[in-house]
Formats: C-alpha cells, sequence, structure tokens
C-alpha cells in the first residue's frame, strides 16, 4: 500500500458529520476526497479524472442522489457509483440500479465492513472496465490495420506475381534471347520485391506482437553485420560508406528492433541517392553514453520534399517512384522506435539529402 | 496503313510492367508508336506541352492505379483539367492488380476513363482496346 498509489474515493454529503466520519474511517487506506453539495463534487471530478468511486447520499436538499449521478453519468462515466440511503428510499434505488446509473447501495447508518466491501467491489469492476476499454481501443486499431492489410496484401502481393505472370505469356513470342534475358531480370526484381514485402510483413508481426528481448549490444559488431548484408544485396560501390562509433558504456536493448532501425535507414540512405551525383555518400553516426544511443543516419540523395515529411511513418505511404518501396519500411522503423521508448526526427531538403536521427534509451 | 494504327503510351511504376505491355502491344502488330514513362508526372507535362499526341490517329494511355507520388486517379484529374481539343487525342484505360470498392465507385466520376482492365495486360485485351476507341 505504501508505493502504490491510493485509490480516490469520492463521497458526496449534506451532513458535514457523515462526511468528517466517513474521512476519519477510511483516509488510512484510501485517498478521499468530500463535498456537501453537487457543485463541490463536479469541481473534484473535473480535476481528478481518475475518482474511482462515488458514494452519494440519496438525500440532500435540492438534488437526490440518484438524480446526481443520473447528471454526472454521461459525463464522467468511468467512476463507480454507489448510493448511501436509509430504507424508506428503496423505490427509487432500485429504479436507479436498473436504470444502470448505480452500481450498488449501502444502507444508513453505514457499517465500515459495508462501505469497504463495496470498495473492494467497485474498484473490481472499474479495474476490469479500464481493461476492457484498453482491449476495446486496441481492437479497433487492429480492425482498421486489418482493412489496409488486406487492401494492400491484395495489391503488394498479387502486383508483383502478376508482373510475372504477364512476362512469362510475353516471352512465349520472344525469339531475342538478349531480351528475354533483360526481361528475367526484371522478373527477379520482382519476386526480391515480393520477398521483401513478406519480409516486412514478418517484421511488422514481430513488431507488434513479439515481446522485447533485451540483451547486450555492441554496435560495432551490429554495423559490421550490417555493412555485409549491404555488400550483398545492393551496389554500394559507387557510395562511400562513413561509420563513426562511439560507444563509451554497456548498451542493453533489444536486439531484432535496433537491427531493423539501422536496416531500414540504411536500406533507405543507399536507394534513394542521386543517381548523376559523384560523390554520393551515407553517414553513420552512433554515439553511446549518458544512459542512451544516438543514431545518426546521414545521406546526400533526393531528400523528401517537405508536403511528405508529415507522412513518411505512415503505413504504404510511398513518396518516390525511383525505387520499389513498399511503404512499410518507415513505418516499421518508426514501430520500432516507439517500442523502445525513443524517439526518431527527420530533417531533410530536396536534392540535398535526408538525415534520420534516432534515439533509444539504455535498458 | 501503320497510321491507321493507335499509338500507346504505358504509365506505370512497375518496370517490367511497362515492358510486358511494350512486348504485347508489338507483338500484336496494331499500333504506330508505343512508349513507357514510370512517372505519371511526366507524362503528363509531355501531354500538356503536346510533345506526345497525335492529331492523324488516336493515343491509347494504358495507365496504372497505384502509384506513388502521382497515381492513376490523380492523373486523370489534371488530365480531364487540360483543353478538350487535347483531351480528344487520348483514350484511357486504367489497369491495376487489384481494384477495391471505393476505386471502383470513382470509375464513373471520371468521363476520360474508358474502361477498367486487371492485369496482367493479354494480345485480347489489346484488341478489345483498339475496338473501342
Amino acid at each position: 500500500m505504501e508505493k502504490q498509489e491510493k485509490i480516490k474515493i469520492l463521497y458526496v454529503d449534506d451532513e458535514i458529520n457523515n462526511l468528517t466520519g466517513f474521512k476519519a474511517s477510511f483516509r488510512m487506506n484510501y485517498n478521499i476526497m468530500i463535498a456537501v453539495n453537487a457543485t463541490d463534487a463536479m469541481q473534484h471530478l473535473s480535476s481528478h479524472p481518475d475518482i474511482r468511486v462515488i458514494f452519494c447520499d440519496q438525500r440532500m436538499p435540492g438534488k437526490t442522489g440518484v438524480q446526481f449521478f443520473e447528471e454526472i453519468r454521461s459525463r464522467y462515466p468511468k467512476p463507480i457509483r454507489i448510493l448511501l440511503t436509509g430504507y424508506t428510499d428503496i423505490d427509487s434505488v432500485i429504479d436507479s440500479i436498473n436504470l444502470g446509473n448505480v452500481f450498488r447501495y449501502v444502507k444508513k447508518p453505514w457499517a465500515d465492513d459495508d462501505i469497504l466491501g463495496a470498495i473492494n467491489e467497485a474498484n473490481k469492476f472499474y479495474v476490469s472496465n479500464s481493461l476492457l476499454a484498453v482491449k476495446n481501443e486496441e481492437l479497433q486499431r487492429a480492425y482498421n490495420e486489418l482493412d489496409k492489410f488486406s487492401y494492400s496484401v491484395t495489391h503488394d502481393m498479387r502486383g508483383p506475381l502478376l508482373s510475372v505472370l504477364g512476362a512469362i505469356d510475353a516471352a512465349q513470342h520472344m525469339d531475342d534471347i538478349t531480351e528475354i534475358r533483360k526481361m528475367l531480370l526484371m522478373m527477379q526484381d520482382s519476386v526480391k520485391n515480393l520477398d521483401d514485402f513478406i519480409q516486412s510483413i514478418h517484421d511488422y508481426y514481430n513488431l507488434n506482437r513479439g515481446e522485447l528481448e533485451i540483451k547486450e549490444i555492441d554496435f560495432n559488431e551490429l554495423v559490421e553485420e550490417q555493412i555485409k548484408i549491404f555488400n550483398f544485396t545492393y551496389l554500394v560501390s559507387d557510395v562511400r560508406f562513413n561509420t563513426n562509433i562511439i560507444q563509451k558504456e554497456i548498451f542493453r536493448g533489444d536486439v531484432l528492433s535496433i537491427k531493423l532501425i539501422l536496416n531500414n535507414l540504411l536500406s533507405n540512405a543507399f536507394k534513394y541517392q542521386r543517381k548523376d551525383n559523384p560523390n554520393k555518400t551515407v553517414d553513420l553516426n552512433i554515439l553511446v553514453e549518458n544512459g542512451h544511443a544516438v543514431i545518426d543516419v546521414i545521406d546526400n540523395g533526393v531528400g523528401i520534399a517537405e508536403s511528405y515529411l508529415g507522412d513518411i511513418f505512415n503505413m504504404f505511404f510511398r513518396a518516390s517512384t525511383q525505387e520499389v518501396g513498399s511503404g512499410f519500411g518507415l513505418y516499421n522503423v518508426k514501430a520500432a522506435v516507439t517500442k523502445l521508448n525513443g524517439k526518431i526526427t527527420v530533417d531533410s531538403e530536396i536534392n540535398k539529402g535526408t538525415h534520420f536521427k534516432v534515439l533509444v534509451q539504455n535498458k | 496503313m501503320s497510321a491507321q494504327f493507335p499509338n500507346f503510351i504505358i504509365i506505370d511504376d512497375s518496370r517490367l510492367d511497362c515492358f510486358i505491355a511494350e512486348k504485347i502491344i508489338q507483338n500484336s502488330g496494331t499500333y504506330s508508336n508505343v512508349k513507357s514513362y514510370m512517372e505519371a508526372a511526366q507524362a503528363y507535362e509531355e501531354i500538356k506541352n503536346g510533345i506526345i499526341g497525335d492529331s492523324s490517329t488516336m493515343t491509347i494511355i494504358i495507365l496504372d492505379i497505384q502509384m506513388p507520388v502521382l497515381n492513376g486517379f490523380q492523373f486523370v484529374e489534371v488530365f480531364e483539367q487540360l483543353p478538350k481539343e487535347t483531351q480528344s487525342k487520348f483514350a484511357i484505360f486504367l489497369f491495376s492488380s487489384s481494384i477495391n470498392e471505393n476505386d471502383k465507385n470513382r470509375l464513373g466520376n471520371f468521363p476520360s476513363i474508358i474502361r477498367f482492365y486487371s492485369k496482367p495486360i493479354s494480345k485480347d485485351t489489346v484488341a478489345q482496346m483498339i475496338e473501342q476507341i
């Protein structure tokens, strides 16, 4: 109970004696707020949106407890409402419970155990309601993504397949072997794109459903590995790749997420170069100190128009026709950075280049 | 005789799809000229400035829907702002590997789109397009 914050409870009653008595009995275990009328109660509610349970006396001048609950219900739906009342008011209480305005009632004069029991039940109900709300939100988000997904899957997966199918059809009427070879190369690209896309979906799934696996990370080793990958998959011969890695302390983090960030940012930096630029460069700077890692990926390539900068982290957004992209890469980068409680920023200018800066905490 | 056949331009961000369409059209033999654009904006500029578009024969535009920067629908939107005389030299056919309900409903908003076809393009599609212009 020491460390955990006390549950906030509001008690509304026009009799001061009841209020002070209530507060004296329960303030050890709960954070008790009291109000002598509806106006005071509203003030508490607006400044403490995390009040979990409201007790209200039924008989108050001007407004009954049932009326008060009815009024606040739509504006403050979250707190659990409990009515305090004597037996004489039982009919209105039954109506009120049936209408859903009151969770339960405690008869007056109350015994401490009744109140404690009521708080306990109300708190359980509050917690499961909140969990449900969170789950609902997650579900809604999942639905929305599924919509985008099914559309993109039909296009991004069928697209390359139909291209290859078309190519096979065309090849049956082609006699020139050099032409056919040229087309085979394009078919290969098409199949590679499909494979990249499937890999991105796999990354996406891991990021959204997978657990973090915190391990010690040696950035020098990680970058070595990336360089090997890029030497295989990209013709980086004409791009100067400079790395500057300063790791002043042991870094702990989720290695898969960090790899994904590096891999996507670097592959973009290599891909979106200006073809006519004789001095193509990609710089990778990593500085690990004071409990975080700062990763800078800087290229002097095509850049991103200012009007697109706001959209580049959106799923399936593509700002360029220069290279074939899935519109998934930066979305996944952003998801990975968010998963690591990090931050990503971008600076870019058309035909000057792009600078991505990522900051992630040492765990 | 060949002046009677239409010209073709292909607007598609997939290099392979452009190549296939060119081959299929060339194999059909029923064309005057064929040219590909991987960026819709470039094709638009050339149409606007009269670099492409023949007055003696129709130009068929084979247009992909999903493209970055300027997609198929956005291309048609700006195309329909061009002078009627320029527009009349072109016939637009929309192509895609998939089409959703939304896109299907949008087709009706663009009088200059003659028809939608599913990819991949075939020699039958080429023959059908020529019949419709």
